[in-house]
């Protein structure tokens, strides 16, 4: 019961869910042992290259050691500080800013490894002059440090375009086992046996294929004309239950059918527009699907009318920011999701670069 | 038993249809495929069951059974839903008759054969649970043996008549048997009081007026054909109208 009441509160927003996940937990024992793994490593590698024929390779080894295990240990202290501050930046940002403090940190520990040296009069520790032994700290923990942030930046956005793929299909999966959505249709079926036995054929198979193109291959980037064939089949089992009051006018002629177009796109958005719009008005409406093409984009757009005072708010938001994301995922900033609700219809508009499949 | 089927969608009610053909000693005497005509149906056919879909766009099943509830021979109702968790406890809990879609001819019959009148507390406390709007969008007037729905928000204001409450709107006025403090529960949101014997609609109030003799008047917008003069803001009311007239 507890759940439910807090079901409203808890709406879960993506946005949150996937921020969470830009940068691994540097308080845990089990990232903190991979950075010293990595500082050691990287100790070494660097102690291998440099050493030369009169000096120990294991006194090598420990003072650059020192060094860098120093530099790791209060970094990622650093970074289990600032994890909250850095995950409200936003991914871009985040790492950047990152960057920045990292490098400024290795910085730091080596003007104190240079200080400490003079201060104990060990100045052979470090064979070199102050400003070129800076200046070495300084290129090198930047290749390091960025190397490392591109990695953890490409891994979290990998991780990030597989959730946001997986919610895509199991919000549209639970769309269609939405109660609401199958026992009418089954009721629909139901009816139909008796009163058109041809028609309830055809409504199971409908049924069946919207099922299969849901559950099926999990690639992430479909064909316009899969997408625009899965929404028809929905079209045909939402017209069976709403009849006259669903109305739905393609406009699609000019689109280049074999682009391609993340997946469970077009079927989701009818969804919607059907759910939220044509079956709040008594009268039903019309949902209008149109494409056009200029030059390299594509814009598609389907809008329904909204019937006035009512809202069916669970579910939509949840379907439009996991769209919008995995557009941006795909085209960075050359694709854009606009949402409109002027003028008593609301309106999802989908701009996305052209790219065919080839045959 | 005569029985009248309603339901927005088309193959539902030919489901039931196909359903009632089955049951001996039932004949279906009428369909509707929303709330408000379901009302003048049955004010004309006088059915002993309605079975009324819960979630119909416009009048919901739980306001049309409210106001089935006020017609001469009120009918019996059993409620169909696809699904709906909060209603079906609700009616579990209040022993209400529904079915449940897709329909199974033995809870039909059962249902059937169980119907009864709802008392309008336990429709009001149904809607509550089911997180359904409890004021109704309708006003029901009957006159000259005709049955009105007068939508909510078509009313200008309501005027308490000696017996009657006047109803003015949008197309013309209307007596209904309600009382103002029920009406003032039930719509207090969008209405404001102005005296003992009076409430008006917030949307279509235009400004408030001082008269010569000091006294408060609502102006309503243009185009609403109500005798102005009448509503005057007595003085008990007026700090509360005041300040439900700057958010407007």
């Amino acid at each position: 019961m507890s759940n439910r009441s807090a079901g409203p509160i808890a709406a879960r927003d993506p946005n949150n869910d996937t921020s969470q996940a830009y940068l691994p937990d540097f308080c845990a024992a089990s990232t903190l042992f991979i950075v010293v793994l990595v500082a050691e490593l990287i100790a070494f590698a660097l102690t291998l290259a440099s050493y030369g024929p009169d000096q120990e390779f294991l006194i090598e080894l420990s003072k650059s050691s020192f060094l860098i295990l120093w530099i790791a240990l209060l970094g990622t202290a650093l970074m289990c500080q600032l994890k909250d501050y850095l995950e409200r930046r936003g991914p871009t940002r985040a790492f950047v800013i990152g960057f920045i403090l990292l490098v400024l940190t290795s910085l730091v520990i080596a003007e104190g490894a240079w200080q400490l040296t003079r201060i104990f009069g060990e100045s052979l520790i470090i064979d070199d002059t102050h400003a070129t032994f800076m200046l070495r700290t300084f290129a090198i923990s930047s290749i390091v440090m960025a190397l490392a942030m591109r990695y953890l930046y490409v891994s979290s956005e990998w991780r990030r375009s597989i959730m946001l793929e997986a919610q895509a299909r199991i919000s549209a999966l639970q769309a269609l086992i939405r109660p609401h959505f199958l026992f009418n249709s089954m009721n629909t079926i139901a009816s139909l046996t008796r009163s058109d036995p041809s028609r309830a054929e055809e409504a199971v198979e409908d049924l069946s294929d919207l099922l299969r193109a849901n559950l099926g291959n999990s690639t992430n980037r479909s064909s316009l004309k899969q997408e625009f064939e899965t929404a028809a089949i929905y079209q045909r089992i939402e017209k069976l239950r709403l009849g006259d009051r669903l109305a739905v006018r393609w406009d699609i002629g000019s689109l280049p059918m074999r682009a391609r177009i993340p997946s469970l796109t077009i079927q989701p958005l009818l969804e919607n527009a059907i759910y939220h719009g044509i079956e709040l008005l008594p009268e039903g409406g019309e949902v209008r699907v149109s494409g056009r093409r200029d030059a390299e984009q594509l814009e598609i757009s389907i809008s329904n009318p909204v019937a006035v005072g009512e809202t069916r708010s669970s579910g939509n938001k949840m379907a439009m920011s996991n769209i919008q994301q995995r557009f941006e995922l795909a085209y960075g900033s050359k694709a854009t999701v606009k949402v409109d609700s002027g003028n008593d219809r609301f309106t999802v508009t989908l701009r996305f670069p052209l790219d065919e499949e080839e045959s | 038993m005569r029985v009248m089927v309603v339901d927005d969608e088309q193959p539902a009610r030919e489901r039931l249809k196909q359903l009632l053909q089955g049951e001996p000693g039932y004949d279906c005497v009428g369909e509707a495929g929303n709330g408000s005509d379901a009302v003048r149906m049955a004010a004309d056919v006088r059915p002993d069951i309605v079975l009324l879909d819960i979630r119909m766009p416009g009048m919901d099943g739980i306001e049309t059974a409210h106001h089935l509830n006020t017609l001469e021979h009120p009918p019996a109702i059993v409620f169909t839903t696809a699904y709906d968790e909060y209603a079906i406890n609700a009616f579990d809990a209040r022993a209400i008759g529904y079915v449940l879609k897709p329909v199974r001819r033995e809870r039909l019959s059962s249902a059937l054969e169980h119907a009864s009148r709802l008392a309008p507390r336990a429709l009001k406390s149904v809607a509550t649970e089911a997180r359904m709007s409890t004021a109704r969008r309708h006003i029901c007037a009957r006159a000259h043996g005709e049955l009105r729905l007068i939508p909510v928000t078509d009313i200008y204001c309501f005027r308490a008549d000696q017996k009657y409450v006047a109803v003015d709107h949008v197309n013309g006025q209307d007596l209904i048997d309600d009382s103002l403090t029920a009406l003032a529960d039930e719509f207090g949101d969008d209405f404001i009081r102005i005296h003992r014997g009076a409430m008006v609609a917030l949307r279509y109030i235009d400004r408030v007026e001082r008269t010569a003799d000091g006294r408060s008047l609502v102006v309503l917008r243009s185009g609403s054909h109500v005798d102005d003069k009448e509503l005057i803001i007595s003085r008990r009311h007026l700090a509360e109208a005041r300040r439900r007239l700057k958010g407007v």
